[in-house]
């Protein structure tokens, strides 16, 4: 064990050039401070967090009392489900995105089609492949069940009353209330990008060798155009060159029809339960723009707690190996741009893919088994 | 700094355009020109975050001083050849100042501002590079 742990202090950094400190830099500090969202006036107090998590667990919203929000976001699988697509109540066209630091986003669902955590939250609720439940479901669960609605008395402040809708938005509100909660832990890429902001050479010769070419790679590709800041990604959408075809003749649109979806649905921001009266909460949602482009595009994702896949949106790639050859090797002509593309053939040798999977495993850590929730009303 | 000082430089070197009110508040701001308009703007806030949204603050004018107007802008990545996901508007404050809310730069890098003013029956695209780290 000593000398295991002497071998890891023994190695040199490789050198870092101010720019490379500075992209470095951008890609923390991690945690960042909680998210706030306006749009949930419950957002960010311990009892709806706890509300939420139950109801999370609850397979009562369903219409068969089968499924919760729980059976696809699984904790033990970094809040997905290790599937390449989603089940339901059949198979779905889409992978079931991890919950991890989902608190920060600001566009949700693989096609964006949701700009809150709380409408994002009422989807698979509502949704026939899905939960297939309704507002008159939650509502009645809420009102009837004596330990959610002391739970939801201590969230609101009142009884649950009120319409089915009312009561189905407040349910999506905690539930989002718990989802912001999920923020991933520190990682090994978070320590050696502190010790290289800080200048202490010794903390970042404990980061692999391996890793660091890994993460010069990721700079020079300039992976981080889409993939930026803290939580490796920009929250927006892009087409990388995964194809489009859900089955023979059908194709999945992506953000093209989310954003269609985001229009038409009477849950966005710009609707009247959004708990923002200053209305800067939606200032996204009224200047967003539909466009021919965005077909094809999928929601940039996180790149910490990546999960042991499939990945992509659609699970296309099983291992992350997989996922880096194709950045290798992805035709441009696919991604049929007449500019510099931003996602381009990396041509990686063997060496150079082992390292940058290396590094993409550094953005992860092995997280402890959730405890259970605590009581609703003890 | 640097733009203050090239702004008050721009000032100095165009008396004719000293009516034109450069200052949008925060001491602070752009300048470009063509050779009939002056137009001065800043961000707000001041520093461009990536994938936040930000506002644009304009003051535009003329050489000789006939009022202009704020008509369209537009931002692009030359490099990638794609502009913005998010569709700015323009609200008109009066005597040539001009707030445009919605503006979101998404990546990091080269973007290129275009801005469509008009006078009377003249307009043109003026444009300005930022660079967002």
């Amino acid at each position: 064990m000593l000398a295991l742990a002497a071998s890891a202090v023994a190695q040199t950094p490789l050198p870092w050039s101010d720019d490379d400190v500075t992209a470095i830099a951008r890609h923390g500090p991690w945690p960042p401070s909680a998210p706030r969202d306006a749009s949930n006036r419950v957002a960010g107090t311990q009892a709806a967090v706890v509300l939420g998590e139950h109801l999370f667990n609850e397979r009562r919203l369903s219409a068969d009392g089968a499924m919760s929000c729980a059976s696809c976001h699984v904790a033990g699988r970094d809040w997905s489900d290790g599937r390449a697509r989603a089940v339901g109540r059949g198979e779905l066209d889409r992978r079931t995105p991890s919950l991890w630091n989902v608190g920060f986003a600001h566009w949700f669902g693989w096609d964006g089609a949701g700009d809150s955590l709380w409408s994002q939250s009422i989807r698979p609720i509502l949704d026939p492949r899905e939960m297939a439940g309704n507002a008159g479901r939650v509502a009645d669960l809420l009102r009837e069940d004596k330990a959610l609605a002391c739970g939801y008395e201590r969230a609101f402040g009142h009884r649950p009353g009120g319409d089915d809708e009312t009561l189905l938005i407040d349910a999506a509100k905690a539930l989002a209330a718990f989802q912001a909660t999920l923020v991933s832990p520190r990682t090994p890429f978070d320590a050696f990008r502190d010790a290289l902001v800080a200048g202490d050479r010794e903390a970042a010769a404990r980061y692999p060798l391996a890793a660091q070419r890994g993460l010069k790679i990721f700079i020079e590709a300039n992976c981080a155009a889409c993939h930026f800041g803290p939580r490796f990604t920009n929250g927006e959408f892009g087409d990388v060159g995964i194809p489009f075809f859900t089955r023979p003749g059908e194709v999945d649109a992506g953000r093209l029809d989310g954003l269609a979806k985001l229009a038409n649905s009477t849950f966005n921001l710009l609707g009247r339960h959004n708990d923002d009266a200053s209305g800067a909460s939606a200032l996204r949602t009224r200047h967003v723009q539909r466009l021919h482009s965005n077909f094809g595009e999928f929601r940039v994702p996180s790149l910490r707690q990546l999960g042991s896949g499939p990945f992509m949106h659609n699970g296309h790639f099983a291992t992350l190996e997989d996922v880096v050859k194709h950045y290798s090797d992805v035709s441009p002509d696919r991604l049929h741009s007449d500019a510099l593309p931003l996602v381009r053939p990396l041509a990686l040798t063997a060496e150079q893919s082992s390292d940058l999977v290396v590094f993409l495993r550094t953005l992860s850590v092995e997280v402890p088994p959730r405890p259970a929730p605590p009581p609703l009303c003890p | 700094m640097r733009l203050l000082a090239g702004l008050l430089a721009l000032v100095i070197a165009l008396p004719a355009w000293a009516d034109c009110p450069l200052d949008l508040g925060r001491g602070t701001g752009l300048v470009i020109f063509s050779s009939h308009y002056l137009v001065a703007f800043r961000p707000e806030p001041v520093r461009i975050e990536i994938g936040e949204p930000f506002s644009l603050l304009f003051n535009v004018c003329t050489k000789n001083d006939k009022p202009a107007e704020l008509v369209a802008i537009d931002a692009q990545m030359p490099e990638h050849k794609h502009g913005m996901n998010y569709r700015p508007t323009i609200v008109s404050l009066g005597e040539g100042r001009y707030r445009v809310d919605g503006m979101v730069f998404h990546m990091p890098g080269r973007w290129e501002l275009a801005i469509d003013v008009r006078a009377g029956e003249e307009s043109e695209r003026l444009s300005h590079e930022l660079v967002v780290k």
